[in-house]
């Protein structure tokens, strides 16, 4: 049995059976998931019937229990590996399927076709032609007059989904006005397969890694910079881009504004009235994953007329929105409450009329959330370069 | 004189420790071979008495006069096997070993390569040993007293047991008082007594002992010498610049004394771990999540209220900063199970009608009373889950929160988030004060101590012993121990014991009154020198001078401390130094190079 | 040109699928053994051996190609202990001692640097590749630092090849 093998692949003997994994757990709390005890399955006796552990799906891959665990052990490791016993035999919940098929056929999990990735452009298209250009001329170095030395990547759900498009934008529109020359690979862009990973298709996560890193390398540009948490993370730590810096575009936000490369215009006396109260939530793969906590909020911090008010659960205590490790195309085994439900009601009782996001997935999942909650007159969800965006930032170059 | 070269060489197994990795039995029968070699063999432990007695029946038997012990590094075991070889009439400098344990079976895990290397060290151990000359053994007049650095309960420990022999003791303490974190303490387990029933004579008894000398606000600053002879300044304690007591002259460190000692004694203690560094448990975030240390605190105000009401449940965490790798702690902190039940029942004491509540990974109570003292605290109902909390925060709907923005409410309770492990269902769980276990760290600032003094240090970043079972108070540097927490956690019965082990320790050389010192000096051939007086430039202890009558160079070998300097400069290769000669070592460079 | 080996690198810094693992370091596919120089260490019995002793008890693993002889001082090592190697066909020679500051016997290191600066320029005149040569202080406290040392002098040397006195004195 193959099971037998992840023990020691995954250095399981390290577990102490403390408990600290599957206690901060975020989905522990409201299904059958125990890490803990899938863990103590595997040390005694590793032969074990996958098919009966559906739970197995409703882990987010927040990796809470990754950067808990006192002794090194990676739980979540256990649980993709355990997955991909699962994709193997083909027993996958079916809107699962669909989405790796999608990307597969596609490199999306929507499906849609790839000659649209670029519609996220949408009255910008002159700007995505300079970017454009630039990611395929510097692969010839010869022709190359600009270097690309920003290679900016969209990502599926910014590039196809409407609500999450503006952000992209915002984005494009920001590096060129601070004059960075950033390049996007237009319709040759495709998944990173981060969620691909986390849901157990190795396989097709091996192919993705290959042809996109071929592809992010060949741009030769000296910063990658991504609109999802997750494509970074995976960029980050996954795909092995050497001599690449990679970042996530709160990242490199914050070190524009720091550099005074992007400046916030004087809010009017009428706008100095309306000024909003905006609390934050920590992305998973941003914060707990990646430590980063502070950029997102030194950005809010510079916004004119901008308060903002922490939750108690913040930072590395954040909880978890269950967008992540496919939980965005199946529903787990626990329909009825979920994490997100949770998470805006605390946003609404610090009294904040904006709860600020840094992630799509997040901002999908949380605004739902508000929605059928009933929220939505006391509280926008909104991602940080809306917000950027909206008060008129103005990039400090003279054009 | 000359004596024909007739050496038996010993091969260790130690055990596993060299087996695993070298074949032994294959380099002993190669050594067989070596030119002067009469016997070779291997054997389980070398150290032991029957493998010293296998050295000298063959001394008997076989004549030998030179000999090769192939073990741990010589400087584990050369005294010992000098001292063999001495009992059958071989001059103890004509005792060689090759290292294949720390610098062979220990480092490397490929065995045919750490085998073929273990044969070269002792062909090359072998070579030296055929051109070894007797030697006659030296020894140094050593200068009675001790500097003990720390004046917590190891260090006035030792200081106290190295003044009753009626030797001077210098106990240099940072702070301005004497006692270390035992005068934090409330009461101590199993006893429950009160600290200051335990520390007041002692400290009395330091201070007016007519031995001991203390200096308060001071520290350490620099240290010369070695074993028998450390010349020690004492200067005052500021690590920042500010002063950090009463002496204006201590503003900058301004030195203060200059000791002259046979042995110096560490005994710095330790740090507790800072949770901030666990920011999942929420502590500074939440006034009513303290560490174990404040709560000692507030035993000893006698005041467990929190926003000035009495809390009706009290929750202990443990192991917070140890057993951890993620935070590069993964020791186990020895104390933390044992006063989180102290703390427990003292609690139950204050407050009858409280529940109080443990959550521990494992319950160690290994100590002399330990698990009888755990009973007990069981029986007065303290209750035990085994958990180990993930996540502490604060639900904003929980009574007593401030309507307004800031979360940080004083009184209102905290909930923990776990699995309780045995009923394998996470929990959560209220409480209205919390109290973090933390763990024992190594001292911030042991990295000054550790190049002040050479001493190594361990994985875990405490002070690391000579040997972890057979020299547990000495360290690589001969002639300086260590007492405490500073060598590792431990609770106040076990620090005491080692502060008592590291005194008698200390004790050895300055009660024999001398020390044996390298006896190997350089020595000059008259009929080649010159009369250049180079050596005597270059050698750092005046031993080289130019003999008045015959104008050619002389040593003085009991200035001389057999650095070799001299040798390596002499124009016409006058000097050679002893036992580390020329002709001694390019032999070894030929065994080596093959 | 056929040897796979050959053909395993230029393609592995292509494919990102093989740098994402490092972990599993490739084996050299052919045959042949890797180089293996030789390098002997002369290191002072206060620091620097006992900083090799504290790598063993540490148990810090590091390449067995160092071969290591005590003296007391690296004050002491003379010219003729790195020129015999060298021309015996060793492959690199290290000198290890004390922080400046902490030779045991005041200024045998600098006495030490001094004479290795000096044996440099002479055995760059005599054409023998003086960066076979090192120099490092390396303190009893510092295990890491000494496995450290040898495993990137292993490779340094790997790199270079075989010290070309092997075989020229060898005829
Ligand atoms: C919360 C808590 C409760 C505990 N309860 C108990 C208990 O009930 N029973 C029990 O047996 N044990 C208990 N312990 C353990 C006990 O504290 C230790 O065993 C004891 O303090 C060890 O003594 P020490 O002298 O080795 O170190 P320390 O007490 O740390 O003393 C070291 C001293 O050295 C000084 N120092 C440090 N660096 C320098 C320097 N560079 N120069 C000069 N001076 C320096 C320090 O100022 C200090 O005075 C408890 C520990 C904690 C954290
Ligand atoms: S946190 Fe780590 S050690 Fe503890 S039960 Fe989970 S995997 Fe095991
Ligand atoms: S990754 Fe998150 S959701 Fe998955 S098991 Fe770990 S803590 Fe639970
Ligand atoms: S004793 Fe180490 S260099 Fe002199």
């Amino acid at each position: 049995m193959k099971t037998q093998k992840l023990t020691e692949q995954l250095e399981l003997f390290g577990c102490i059976q403390c408990g600290k994994c599957t206690g901060g757990c975020p989905v522990a709390r409201k299904t059958t998931l125990n890490i803990r005890t899938l863990i103590y399955h595997m040390l005694v006796d590793p032969s074990m019937d996958v098919d009966a552990h559906q739970e197995l799906w409703d882990c987010t891959a927040c990796f809470t229990c990754v950067e808990r665990c006192p002794k090194d052990v990676e739980p979540a490791e256990l649980i993709i590996s355990l997955r991909g016993e699962l994709v193997e035999g083909g027993r996958v919940p079916e809107t699962l399927g669909t989405a790796l098929m999608g990307i597969f056929r596609q490199g999306n999990p929507s499906g849609m076709a790839r000659q649209d990735r670029e519609l996220w452009a949408a009255g910008m298209e002159e700007s995505l032609e300079r970017a454009k250009g630039l990611a395929t001329r510097a692969r010839d170095a010869s022709s190359a007059q600009e270097e690309c030395e920003l290679l900016y990547f969209v990502g599926c759900i910014p590039s196809y989904d409407p609500r999450i498009q503006p952000v992209a934008r915002a984005l494009l529109r920001t590096f060129e006005g601070a004059g960075l020359h950033p390049g996007t690979l237009g319709t040759r862009e495709s998944c990173c397969g981060s969620e691909v990973r986390r849901m157990g298709e190795a396989g097709l996560f091996g192919m993705l890694v290959e042809e996109n890193g071929e592809l992010l390398r060949s741009v030769g540009a000296r910063q990658l910079v991504t609109t999802s948490p997750h494509c970074f993370n995976t960029f980050r730590k996954e795909y092995g881009l050497d001599g690449m810096e990679v970042l996530h575009y709160t990242q490199l936000v914050a070190r524009l504004i720091d550099e005074g490369k992007l400046t916030f215009p004087e809010p009017s006396e009428a706008r100095q009235e309306e000024h909003r109260t905006v609390t934050y939530h920590d992305p998973c793969f941003l914060g707990k994953q990646n430590q980063i906590y502070d950029e997102p909020r030194a950005i809010l911090e510079a916004i004119p007329g901008l308060k903002l008010v922490e939750m108690d659960r913040r930072r590395e205590r954040s909880l978890c929105c269950e967008g992540g490790g496919g939980r965005m195309w199946v529903e787990g085994t626990n329909l009825q409450e979920r994490l997100a439900f949770q998470r805006v009601q605390e946003a609404a009782e610090t009294g904040a009329d904006t709860l600020a996001v840094a992630c799509p997935f997040c901002l999908l999942t949380l605004e739902d959330a508000v929605k059928v909650q009933g929220l939505d007159e006391q509280l926008r969800v909104m991602d940080i370069m809306e917000l950027v965006d909206a008060c008129g930032a103005m990039p400090h170059v003279e054009r | 004189m000359e004596q024909e070269p007739r050496i038996g060489v010993y091969v260790c197994h130690c055990g596993v420790n060299i087996a695993a990795a070298v074949d032994v039995e294959h380099v002993a029968r190669a050594a067989a071979e070596l030119p002067g070699v009469v016997v070779a063999r291997d054997n389980t432990y070398m150290c032991s008495d029957p493998g010293q007695a296998l050295i000298k029946q063959d001394i008997r038997e076989h004549g030998l006069n030179r000999v090769v012990v192939a073990s741990c590094s010589p400087r584990m075991h050369e005294r010992t096997f000098r001292a063999a070889a001495q009992q059958e009439g071989v001059n103890p400098y004509q005792v060689e070993m090759a290292n294949i344990r720390e610098q062979c079976s220990w480092v490397h895990r490929d065995k045919s390569r750490a085998t073929e290397k273990a044969g070269l060290l002792i062909a090359s151990a072998v070579a030296k040993a055929a051109r070894l000359e007797p030697l006659e053994q030296r020894e140094v007049d050593v200068t009675p007293g001790v500097v003990i650095i720390g004046g917590g309960i190891a260090g006035m420990t030792v200081a106290l047991d190295v003044a009753d022999t009626g030797l001077p003791a210098y106990l240099v303490e940072r702070e301005e008082s004497l006692g270390g974190r035992v005068a934090e303490l409330n009461r101590t387990f199993p006893s429950l007594q009160p600290v200051s029933d335990l520390l007041q004579p002692l400290i009395a008894r330091v201070q007016d002992h007519p031995n001991v000398t203390v200096f308060l606000t001071s520290c350490v600053s620099q240290v010369d010498g070695y074993i028998g002879n450390f010349e020690v300044e004492i200067s005052g304690y500021g690590e920042t610049g500010t002063p950090a007591g009463g002496d204006p002259a201590s503003k900058s460190g301004t030195p203060r004394a200059g000791l002259s000692v046979g042995s110096i004694i560490v005994a710095t203690g330790y740090d507790v771990f800072d949770p901030q560094r666990t920011p999942e448990l929420g502590y500074r975030d939440y006034p009513n999540v303290i560490t174990s240390l404040e709560m000692e605190e507030r035993l000893i105000q006698g005041d467990l209220t929190v926003d000035g009401r009495r809390p009706e449940r009290v929750a202990f965490v443990k192991c917070v900063g140890s057993r951890d790798a993620r935070l590069g702690n993964p020791h186990c902190s020895r104390v933390c199970c044992m006063y989180t039940a102290k703390q427990a029942r003292l609690v139950r004491e204050m407050l009858p009608e409280a529940e109080v509540t443990v959550f521990y990974i494992d319950v160690r109570a290994f100590s002399k009373g330990g698990e009888e003292f755990y009973d007990e605290t069981r029986s007065q109902g303290v209750r035990y889950r085994r958990a180990n909390v993930s996540e502490i925060y604060r639900k904003r709907s929980a009574p007593g929160v401030d309507a307004g923005l800031a979360p940080r409410a004083g009184a209102a309770p905290v909930l923990l988030v776990a699995e309780d492990t045995l009923l394998g269902q996470p929990i959560e769980f209220e409480a209205d004060l919390v109290v973090l276990a933390v763990g024992m760290e190594p001292r911030k600032n042991a990295g000054v101590i550790q190049k002040l003094l050479k001493l190594p240090r361990s994985a875990d970043g405490f002070f690391l012993e000579a040997h972890p079972k057979l020299r547990p108070v000495d360290t690589a540097m001969d002639g300086i121990f260590l007492a405490g927490c500073c060598q590792g956690p431990k609770d106040i019965p076990d620090t005491v014991a080692q502060a008592k082990a590291a005194a008698s320790s200390a004790l050895i050389p300055l009660i024999r009154g001398s020390v044996p010192v390298e006896s190997a000096s350089a020595v000059v051939n008259g009929e080649l020198c010159a009369g250049c007086a180079m050596c005597a430039d270059v050698c750092p202890y005046d031993a080289a001078a130019l003999d008045d009558l015959w104008g050619t160079s002389r040593i003085n070998p009991v200035l001389c401390k057999g650095c070799g300097a001299c040798a390596v400069t002499c124009p016409s290769s006058a000097i050679h130094l002893q036992h580390f000669t020329a002709e001694q070592v390019l032999a070894q460079v030929d065994a080596l190079v093959e | 040109m056929s040897d796979p080996a050959c053909e395993a690198k230029p393609a592995c810094e292509a494919k990102p699928a093989c740098e994402a693992k490092p972990a599993y370091e490739a084996k050299p596919a052919s045959p042949e053994p890797r180089f293996e120089p030789k390098i002997v260490a002369f290191l002072c019995n206060w620091c620097t051996y006992t900083g090799a002793d504290l790598a063993g008890t540490s148990r810090i693993q590091y390449p067995p190609n160092v071969r290591i002889i005590r003296l007391m001082c690296s004050g002491s090592v003379d010219p003729t202990y790195v020129l015999k190697p060298l021309l015996d066909g060793a492959d690199g020679v290290l000198i290890g001692g004390c922080h400046p500051g902490d030779c045991h016997y005041q200024s045998g290191n600098y006495k030490a640097r001094r004479r290795t600066i000096a044996l440099k320029e002479i055995l760059r005149g005599a054409g023998i590749d003086e960066t076979r040569v090192w120099l490092r202080w390396i303190s009893a406290s510092e295990g890491q630092r000494f496995a450290d040392t040898v495993t990137e002098m292993t490779e340094f040397l790997r790199e270079k090849g075989p010290n070309p006195m092997r075989t020229e004195w060898a005829v």
